[in-house]
């Protein structure tokens, strides 16, 4: 008995030790293929990391094609997945990466983020100053804004017989088993806050309580948790009701356009995706000729129309065509950030768990 | 001669390297991750702690094993209603018709299984195929709700898993000896009375393969429920990926993961015990 638990207590000893070793491991990784840039003239090539297609094939192939650089495209399937490989490459490997506000707080915290050279970007003047001077980058000093989005409510009139004007309306029983909501949990709670009239960012336990308790209550009028493509449950009318990002809500208007879209009354959560160079990027120069190549205003009002988010660029103005959907400023002027929660994150996800389990 | 006797041949090296860097070393990196703290914002802290064990009887995470246990006991019992016949006849087949009704049944399987289980989606969404040849035959007026219940994730499980068992099921049918069939219907038992005293016995080392062979994966599978559930029924794989990627406790979802990994051990242990397979031949 003794000497099993003694070797039990050995073995986890040294499978914790072997994890130790390991994370260190992972995190001594990437460095090497820094050391391949010169001084002067770097190599012609520059790694973007970030999520598929975010950045249209016509628009780096242009790239490419003037300047002679070559795109490395690597892809991530989460902000999280993202800071997680950034951290084992100690801030190196990558030359050029895009990715949410939230998580370039935390990049920028750990150091991770290195400063840009706007010497270097003569388009960055470009940039709306609306969409600057954010949270995570008051000074900025590290970030290009790329895209914004704000999540709304949209619903097919044919469906539903009332007119939605906001959160609190999501839960009324004739929604019952009808609407689709994205799989996160951040955003779903935010709503929920938001029809309580509390922050998007609200920290304090005995109010996350009480936004639990009127969470439940909204199970009976979900029909579907889908994050990544929502679209398609209101295009095919298996939901009457949506909440999604604006790029999803752009794709059913284009296919639907007799669906309303809904600016909730209680007041709009937001998020900027930015582009930053990470601090040890091999390729740091190529990454400054990027960013200017895509403030350019024509290409950015076309990289907008591709993604469908809205535009963080000013001298793109005059090119952008009509759009399915136009945010009015005041909207964005009055919307709020979802920002990192810090501890709280816990109590959210357990929320979410105990959610989607009833 | 003699020395070779103990000396595992050097052409297992290649298959233990690979089991040790690919097997061995991250299941040891899981369970050490287990054992650690969460970081308050980000990552892990190399500290000891039994908190993620202990929060593994939190009642909501009892509740996601509950209903992770009773899918995949749905699953493998459905599995069995389904393969069993299907097994049966297929071995009863001329040996021509058997292997092109095993051809039909695997050659789906060459697709990748979110592909086909988008299949199912367009079969069971509102304005799919199954409502609209309902509706056009009068049946119902109003489209049913098919997609997004608990009912299209078993269907999903089950259409996933099922091969496992039939040709779990089929390999045991193929070996039976069919005279002593033959000579317990000479003895008088009826057709029933034989199958159940003599096939079903003799078949049974079949039976317990599949439904391991189905129980396993259906406890770990989790795009089948975001997909066919709507992301509404929340399975242990679910949970495991959540606690990694969203909610960012790396030793929770390690903790869950070992607690899997424990429960599938147990599984398999019952299999070993009860079909006195030690070698686990009737796995492969």
């Amino acid at each position: 008995m003794k000497n099993s638990k003694k070797r039990l207590a050995r073995l986890l000893c040294a499978a914790m030790a072997a994890a130790m070793v390991l994370a260190g491991c992972n995190s001594s990784g990437g460095n090497s293929s820094s050391s391949s840039a010169g001084q002067g003239g770097e190599e012609q090539v520059l790694n973007i990391y970030t999520w598929a297609d975010y950045f249209p094939a016509d628009i780096v192939e242009e790239f490419t094609s003037t300047t002679g650089i070559k795109v490395n495209y690597s892809t991530f399937e989460s902000n999280e997945e993202m800071l997680m490989k950034l951290e084992a490459a100690k801030g190196g490997q990558y030359d050029l990466i895009l990715a949410s506000d939230y998580i370039i707080e935390t990049a920028i915290q750990k150091e991770l983020v290195g400063k840009l050279d706007t010497q270097q970007i003569p388009n960055f003047q470009n940039i709306n100053p609306a969409f600057q001077s954010k949270y995570y980058d008051p000074t900025n000093e590290y970030t290009v804004p790329y895209a914004a989005g704000i999540p709304l409510i949209i619903y097919n009139p044919e469906l539903v017989d009332f007119e939605i004007k906001g959160f609190e309306d999501l839960w009324n029983p004739q929604l019952a088993d009808s609407i689709v909501v994205m799989d996160d949990a951040r955003n779903v709670i935010g709503l929920t806050l938001k029809s309580m009239g509390y922050s998007l960012n609200e920290t304090d336990e005995a109010v996350l309580g009480q936004a639990k308790e009127k969470l439940m209550a909204l199970k009976p009028n979900i029909r579907a948790l889908d994050y990544s493509t929502p679209y398609n449950l209101m295009i095919s009318g298996e939901t009457a009701v949506g909440y999604m990002f604006t790029s999803q809500i752009i794709t059913a208007l284009n296919e639907n356009p007799d669906l309303k879209v809904v600016y909730p009354e209680e007041g709009l959560g937001f998020g900027i995706d930015s582009c930053f160079v990470p601090s040890d990027a091999p390729h740091k120069e190529n990454a400054y000729k990027f960013l200017d190549f895509i403030l350019d205003g024509e290409r950015s009002a076309h990289i907008s129309e591709e993604t469908m988010y809205i535009n963080c660029n000013s001298a793109a103005t005059p090119f952008i065509k009509e759009q399915a959907l136009v945010i009015p400023d005041e909207m964005i002027e009055g919307a709020e950030f979802m920002m990192n929660v810090g501890e709280a994150d816990e109590l959210y996800q357990q929320i979410w768990t105990e959610f989607k389990m009833s | 001669m003699k020395r070779n006797k103990n000396r595992p041949p050097i052409t297992l090296l290649p298959m233990a390297l690979w089991t040790t860097v690919f097997v061995a070393v991250p299941l040891v990196y899981v369970l050490g991750l287990s054992f650690m703290k969460k970081a308050a914002t980000w990552g892990v802290v190399a500290e000891f702690s039994l908190d993620s064990y202990k929060n593994l009887l939190n009642p909501v995470y009892l509740k996601v094993f509950a209903q992770s246990f009773w899918v995949a006991i749905l699953t493998t019992v459905f599995a069995l209603l389904i393969g069993y016949p299907f097994a049966y006849f297929t071995a009863k087949l001329p040996k021509k018709h058997r292997s092109l009704v095993l051809m039909l049944m695997l050659v789906p399987f060459w697709t990748n299984s979110l592909v086909r289980i988008y299949g199912w989606m367009i079969l069971l969404r509102s304005q799919g195929v199954i409502n609209g040849l309902l509706m056009q035959f009068g049946v119902i007026d109003k489209p049913l709700k098919l997609l997004y219940t608990f009912g299209a994730v078993l269907v999903g499980m089950v259409y996933a898993l099922l091969p496992f068992m039939v040709l779990a099921i089929y390999n045991s049918v193929c070996k039976v000896d069919w005279s002593l069939v033959e000579a317990s219907r000479d003895l008088g038992a009826g057709r029933a009375k034989a199958f159940f005293t003599v096939t079903l016995p003799l078949t049974m080392p079949g039976v317990m393969a599949g439904c391991v062979l189905v129980f396993i994966p259906s406890v770990g599978l989790f795009f089948i429920s975001d997909l066919l559930g709507g992301a509404k029924t929340m399975l242990l794989g679910n949970l495991i990926k959540n606690e990694l990627l969203s909610a960012k406790n790396w030793p929770m979802g390690a903790a869950l993961s070992i607690a899997m990994m424990a429960v599938t051990l147990l599984v398999i242990r019952l299999y070993q015990h009860f079909s006195r397979d030690q070698n686990l031949e009737g796995l492969l």
